[in-house]
């Protein structure tokens, strides 16, 4: 059932752009283009909740589907922007790696992820697709947070890998439980909210968000 | 009956425990409740570990999993564990009634009702696991609660420092134990004592060896041989003082017990030469720890040191016994091993008196420093009576209980001679001959504190406002000194009782029994012809002491009252007296290769350095040990720790990048390990 689903050539579309919405965030230099390519991505992957409740017939996805679009495409892009207007940041985003080698860098972590699913036999066919795209969304948001500066950034790229992980599981099991995924839910947005009060507090207190000015704690 | 007995004792400790928490607003009622429980869960005690040692072991299952089998098994030798703890318990809890009156309104008495209660029940349930992951856990709970015991007064930086150096030794030892029973697991196939003890004795020799060693270095860091003791002399004196007498009496106990199960029960015995290790570790320890102990001035300290040695006297029962038992002599095994359960029990006794009465000076006069005491004799009679009581014990003067069980040890010692192996012959006197040594140090020791601490005049205005402190903290001491004079005057009655827990694991059938027993409560050691009636002793050197009083007496010779030490001197203060230091003076010239001082001399000059304004001598003795074992590996330790702390930046990114890096090896690895 499942390789007649992620088979479907929409599914692949909506995993390939997923996977170039995750590029904008990574090629881009200001803090809006981020955020919007972060909310680009949510509605894609709400998209993906949605085609795969349809070709289901599972309907609690739907709501599933409407949850993300509704949290991660328009409240927490919304917290985002809230809070950048709020703290007055700089838009450009600070790097540690710059643009193309982070594009490169991103292609190659894409690379290793598509190798190391296929390696793992456990898992054949086509869902090894989306599987491979979510991992490359781990990964990737892992990147993100080593390489760029700002606390925000941060904050966007434990939030992609949290995506890429919703990816992963609902490539696996065709939507886990609506309890679950609303717990889930419910840990994103206290998580996002929490980040969120804990920047304002660094701008306060260091009145910066760069986190590499936060060195100091080391025994 | 005892089916009830046991788990009654579990759940008295347990409601202490419980209660004194909840009534924690109520410091009286916390008090009262936790030691209440305490007391009658050592009666509860009491009577259970006596009915087990004349009756059958007692075994109790809590969970039926084939894999894990938890529960507990007592046997004769817990059971003597069981009693000697129980007892101990029921005095001091009684002491406590008075003691823990100090920290009314300054501490949590519910908190420390609380551990209190849980330390005694991790200790019984210690002497009576039948499962090394049961013995792990309840071992590690009492190690744990006796450290928040230690850090009770941790206001104070020095009991925070005594608490870390606690806790990490006794890791340390903790680590050495699980090593030494993951060895025995290997080869038995299951974590139960009864396979344990199955199949210990199977393994070949080279395991038995490493176990025989891990066990005696991880058991002996709780019981404080020498060199692993560092801890002791620290922690026993940051304790409030019931609990010192407890840990000291009791505590380090439980590491011997577990010496015994291993080395007789588990690994059956061994070869001669773990006999001959446990024989020196016990000399060096008592030897170092009394000297140390001499020259100690704060009592508590000194108590510590004195521990220390005491274990020592202990190990060299234990020592002979296992030589005895690996040479094939199991009468002589056995009386060694009835030597040192004797002086085990008086040590719990009398150490845990002492501790008492030097809680109970501490309590009037709140000071530990013997220099400063002085003169508590006209102060504090009662307690003064008791401690000296607890002063003839330790010191092993007749007819007190220390006598007996460091008589019987020199015994064992010196029925060597009968031995065909040669190195035994010459070993074991030698080793006898520093018993004896350490005998007359400790009493060197003892009469010090005696002397300066409760005779001659106040050195302090602590010392001068003492007074006896309260009915209960006198009782609890009572009780103990009345057990010092029985068990020193009355072993006839309780060695054939040791003897039957001493013949459960050496062996030795009742033909065997080192003993036989006459009239007048004499002790016969049937081998050499020796005998020892301590009624007859004490009826002896009672008669001596009327005789000398009566001629005191009798010749009434006028008395003219002089100030002490006055020397014909106009003025005598407590400025004039000796002082403990310059008592123990003679014992640090005798053994300063072994003190090695620190002597510092400080002078100002004035203008001219010929006119000296005044003179600063500073002499420090350091623990040897410490500066010449511990200290270099703690610098080893920090120079690797900061070659490590290299990696820790403190960016975010960096330890980011650690995770991410291990991620991608992680990935890759999988990549060409699965291709």
């Amino acid at each position: 059932m499942e390789e007649v689903i992620f088979g479907s050539n929409i599914m692949q579309l909506l995993i390939a752009l997923i996977l170039v919405s995750t590029f904008m965030i990574l090629g881009s230099t200001r803090l809006y283009s981020c955020v919007r390519a972060f909310g680009i991505q949510s509605f894609l992957l709400a998209c993906v909740a949605g085609v795969v409740g349809f070709s289901t017939g599972k309907y609690d996805l739907y709501i599933i589907a409407l949850l993300t679009l509704l949290l991660k495409a328009a409240v927490i892009p919304y917290i985002f922007i809230y809070i950048i207007r709020e703290i007055k940041v700089k838009r450009e985003i600070a790097l540690y790696v710059g643009i193309s080698p982070s594009l490169i860098t991103g292609g190659i972590l894409v690379v290793i992820s598509y190798y190391l699913i296929r390696s793992i036999n456990a898992i054949t066919g086509l869902s090894s697709f989306a599987l491979s795209a979510s991992m490359s969304l781990v990964s990737i948001g892992l990147f993100v947070m080593i390489s760029r500066k700002k606390a925000i950034m941060q904050m966007l790229g434990i939030l992609i890998m949290e995506n890429g992980l919703f990816l992963g599981a609902i490539s696996l099991t065709n939507g886990m439980p609506l309890l679950v995924e609303i717990g889930v839910f419910f840990d994103v947005l206290i998580g996002v909210l929490i980040m969120g009060i804990l920047i304002f507090r660094i701008n306060k207190t260091f009145e910066t968000i760069d986190t590499d000015k936060l060195k100091t704690l080391i025994g | 009956m005892y089916n009830i007995l046991f788990p009654g004792i579990i759940f008295c400790f347990l409601i202490g425990a419980v209660f004194s928490i909840l009534f924690n607003r109520n410091d009286r009622l916390a008090n009262h409740i936790s030691l209440l429980s305490a007391s009658i869960a050592s009666i509860l005690g009491i009577i259970f570990s006596l009915s087990v040692v004349f009756g059958d072991s007692f075994s109790l299952s809590i969970s039926g999993s084939s894999y894990l089998k938890f529960g507990f098994f007592v046997d004769r030798l817990s059971a003597f564990f069981i009693l000697i703890i129980s007892i101990a318990v029921f005095a001091v809890s009684i002491y406590s009634i008075g003691y823990i009156r100090e920290y009314y309104g300054k501490k949590n008495i519910g908190y420390l009702g609380f551990l209190y209660n849980i330390f005694i029940l991790s200790m019984i349930l210690v002497v009576s696991a039948n499962n090394a992951i049961m013995f792990l856990i309840v071992w590690e709970l009492m190690s744990v609660v006796s450290y928040f015991l230690v850090i009770f007064e941790h206001e104070k930086a020095e009991t925070r420092k005594a608490g870390f150096i606690y806790i990490l030794m006794t890791h340390i030892g903790t680590g050495f134990i699980l090593l030494s029973f993951l060895i025995m697991a290997g080869a038995s196939g299951s974590y139960s004592f009864e396979s344990f003890s199955a199949y210990g004795s199977t393994m070949p020799p080279f395991l038995k060896d490493i176990t025989f060693l891990f066990t005696l270095i991880g058991f002996g860091t709780k019981a404080g041989i020498v060199p692993l003791h560092i801890w002791l002399p620290y922690a026993h004196p940051a304790a409030p003082g019931n609990v010192s007498a407890l840990m000291s009496g009791v505590m380090i106990k439980t590491a011997i017990y577990m010496m015994i199960r291993v080395f007789f029960g588990f690994l059956g015995g061994g070869v001669i030469w773990w006999g001959f290790l446990v024989l020196a570790i016990g000399v060096i320890s008592a030897l170092l720890g009394i000297m140390y102990a001499v020259i100690e001035s704060d009592i508590k300290r000194m108590l510590a040191f004195s521990s220390i040695e005491n274990i020592g006297i202990i190990l060299i029962g234990l020592g002979a016994s296992l030589i005895f038992y690996a040479s094939g002599n199991p009468g002589l095994s056995a009386l060694a091993a009835i030597a040192a359960f004797y002086h085990l029990l008086n040590h719990s006794v009398f150490k845990g008196l002492l501790f008492m009465g030097a809680g109970s000076i501490i309590y009037s006069t709140h000071t530990k420093n013997i220099e400063q005491l002085g003169g508590l004799i006209k102060k504090m009679p009662v307690v003064s009576v008791l401690f000296l009581i607890g002063v003839l014990s330790i010191s092993a003067l007749p007819p007190f209980s220390g006598f007996v069980s460091e008589w019987l040890t020199l015994q064992a010692l010196l029925m060597s001679f009968g031995s065909s192996d040669s190195f035994t012959r010459i070993v074991l006197p030698v080793s006898a001959a520093a018993l004896a040594l350490t005998g007359a140090l400790a009493a060197f020791c003892f009469l010090k504190t005696f002397g300066m601490g409760f005779l001659a005049l106040p050195r302090s205005e602590h010392a001068e406002h003492a007074k006896d402190p309260n009915m209960p903290m006198l009782l609890g001491m009572g009780i103990f000194a009345l057990l010092s004079i029985l068990l020193g005057i009355l072993p006839v009655y309780v060695l054939p009782f040791i003897g039957m827990i001493a013949s459960t694991f050496t062996g030795a059938s009742v033909i065997d029994q080192p003993f036989s027993y006459g009239v007048f409560g004499t002790i016969t050691l049937p081998a050499n012809r020796i005998y020892l009636s301590t009624p007859v002793l004490f009826s002896i050197i009672l008669i001596l002491i009327l005789i000398t009083t009566g001629l005191y007496l009798g010749s009434r010779r006028k008395n003219k009252l002089y100030e002490t030490w006055g020397c014909g001197q106009p003025v005598s203060t407590a400025r004039n007296e000796y002082t403990a230091t310059a008592f123990s003076k003679p014992v640090q010239i005798w053994f300063r290769n072994i003190y090695r001082p620190i002597r510092e001399l400080h002078a100002a000059y004035t203008v001219s350095p010929l006119i000296k304004e005044s003179f600063k001598f500073e002499l420090k003795i350091e623990q040897t040990f410490e500066r010449y074992l511990y200290s270099p590996m703690v610098d080893l330790i920090l120079r690797i720790s900061r070659q490590i702390k290299m990696i820790q930046t403190g960016s975010i990114h960096a330890y980011l990048s650690y995770i991410f890096g291990t991620l991608v090896i992680l990935m890759m690895f999988i990549i060409l390990g699965g291709s």
